[in-house]
């Protein structure tokens, strides 16, 4: 299961439509880090909306994703995380520290673009 | 309803997945909103994931509590290392797997009880459980 | 089953019974008591009626156990209900005493008549905590209805007031509503107001950073407004930290901050120049 990632200017935009399974997970990782290296992207948003779970293996993920990610030197911005998702994320005590967060596509570009001040 | 136990076996990844949607499906039909039903799918892939990380295989029983207090019960059991200091394990972020650490004191938040029961190289079992509001 | 020797000396002296309890019940009476004379005075009656039929015949228990919950459920105070039984139990004791029998049997006497009237206290005091209990569980269910709504006040920014005091349960579900409203209203910054928040200690603190956190989390933000001086003392003194999200003392402080985090600003039309706010 390969999720699509897509290349929109500067920026790259993806939407995980499916549920997230530990493989799917880290192959996505590898997928975005390659795009990243590849397109010279300087914005990455990485959209939530369908997503229902996220564990403490998958925020891992997740959360090395947006690390990474700048250490390429994109900027990464999660949209779309349901209240339910969210709600749980706290009970684990995952806070996502330093990650930026919009609440969908739309606003996560304008987030971008008023990070990287373009 | 169907009230028979669902049992899980985890033995790979998918598993952890096949086990959450099976007690997501459960929650929603005895009626938990869909914060709950998030919480308590959660909470079945950590234990079902701590299962395929420390004891590579253990069961997921999900079942129904129907006392004076209705709710859904979580049973996650393997045959494994056990726990060597149970104290520690439930500190947050506390790990040996190099996740993020959440683990089972991210459990006890989700659910409304947690027991634990482990012994060196027998095993460990978790009972979680949560009631319908 | 034959009546125990008591119940045949009670049932006897019936009348003279039902006179000194009335007597006694007339002393005991509440005088503010808003419930006028002829209710009390039927309820008497049949209170005392059937707390003979009950001594009589085990099967009167339920109709006893009936009119009892009736009573409480009327609002009477459940003391009207626990003197009735004690008087009910001191007129007898002093027939039995005055009765002159040998101290044994007196005794026997006194202990058939506990046997008899415990069922009937045991059952009141259920019959009452039962009620209670459903009465807090009322009430806690209108302090949740009551809990905070999310209100939308311009494009991008809404408002929750929070009142009274929040416990884990209200916070959760505080929580939900906030969140499940970012999403619909599609707000970009929501200011939680406090000011009717009557105490704000570590617990409650902690509950209002997770809601902020959780916020973050769907990708809106929060600034906090509300805050009292105490409220400001408390805070610091208990060594709360509030982490990394911004405070205002005043809704109206909060609404300006929240159009400049949003680059908007209010723009006044036709103001003289001379005035401004």
């Amino acid at each position: 299961m390969r999720i699509p990632i897509l290349k929109l200017y500067n920026y790259l935009l993806t939407t995980i439509q499916v549920e997230l399974d530990d493989q799917t997970a880290i192959q996505f990782q590898d997928d975005l880090l390659n795009k990243i290296h590849e397109t010279g992207a300087i914005g990455v948003v990485i959209d939530l909306t369908s997503v229902e779970i996220i564990d403490s293996y998958i925020a891992k993920i997740l959360g090395d994703v947006v690390n990474m990610s700048e250490l390429l030197g994109a900027k990464v911005v999660l949209t779309g995380i349901r209240p339910a998702v969210a709600l749980t994320l706290i009970d684990l005590g995952i806070r996502l520290k330093g990650v930026p967060t919009a609440l969908d596509l739309e606003q996560g570009i304008e987030k971008l673009r008023q990070e990287l001040g373009e | 309803m169907n009230i028979a136990p669902n049992r899980v076996e985890i033995h790979n990844e998918w598993d952890i997945v096949r086990a959450r949607q099976s007690g997501r499906e459960r929650a929603k039909e005895l009626g938990f909103g869909h914060v709950d039903q998030a919480r308590i799918a959660t909470a079945i892939s950590e234990l079902a994931r701590n299962i395929y990380l420390y004891a590579k295989h253990g069961e997921i029983i999900i079942s129904v509590i129907d006392g004076e207090k209705r709710g859904i019960s979580i049973i996650a059991e393997d045959n494994g290392p056990g726990i060597r200091d149970l104290r520690k394990a439930m500190e947050d972020g506390y790990t040996t797997s190099g996740g993020l650490g959440a683990g089972l004191p991210g459990v006890k938040r989700l659910m409304d009880d947690f027991d634990i029961v482990s012994e060196e190289g027998q095993g460990t079992k978790i009972t979680a459980k949560k009631y319908l509001r | 089953m034959e009546a125990a020797p008591v119940v045949t000396l009670i049932n006897k002296r019936r009348s003279e019974i039902v006179v000194r309890w009335k007597e006694y019940m007339e002393e005991r009476k509440d005088s503010s008591s808003i419930i006028d004379g002829r209710t009390i005075e039927t309820t008497n009656d049949n209170f005392v009626d059937l707390i003979f039929d009950y001594l009589a015949d085990n099967q009167s228990q339920d109709r006893l156990n009936n009119l009892m919950g009736r009573i409480l459920a009327l609002g009477w105070p459940l003391s009207y209900l626990t003197n009735g039984v004690h008087i009910f139990r001191r007129v007898v004791s002093t027939l039995i005493i005055e009765s002159e029998m040998e101290k044994a049997v007196i005794l026997d006497y006194f202990k058939a008549m506990e046997d008899l009237l415990d069922p009937i206290f045991n059952n009141l005091i259920e019959d009452a905590t039962s009620t209670w209990e459903n009465t807090v569980s009322i009430q806690k269910r209108a302090l949740m209805e009551l809990s905070a709504p999310l209100i939308p006040v311009m494009e991008y920014l809404a408002v929750m007031p929070l009142i009274g005091t929040i416990d884990t349960e209200r916070a959760k579900l505080i929580m939900e509503n906030l969140l499940e409203g970012v999403i619909a209203y599609r707000t970009e910054v929501v200011l939680i107001d406090i000011t009717g928040v009557p105490v704000v200690d570590t617990m409650v603190a902690h509950h209002i950073i997770q809601a902020a956190e959780a916020v973050r989390l769907v990708g809106s933000e929060c600034v906090l407004v509300g805050i009292r001086p105490e409220i400001a003392q408390t805070i610091v003194n208990l060594g709360i930290e509030l982490g990394e999200f911004p405070t205002k003392s005043t809704l109206k402080k909060g609404i300006e901050y929240a159009l400049e985090l949003t680059n908007r600003a209010i723009v006044y039309k036709d103001k003289p120049s001379g005035l401004r706010l």
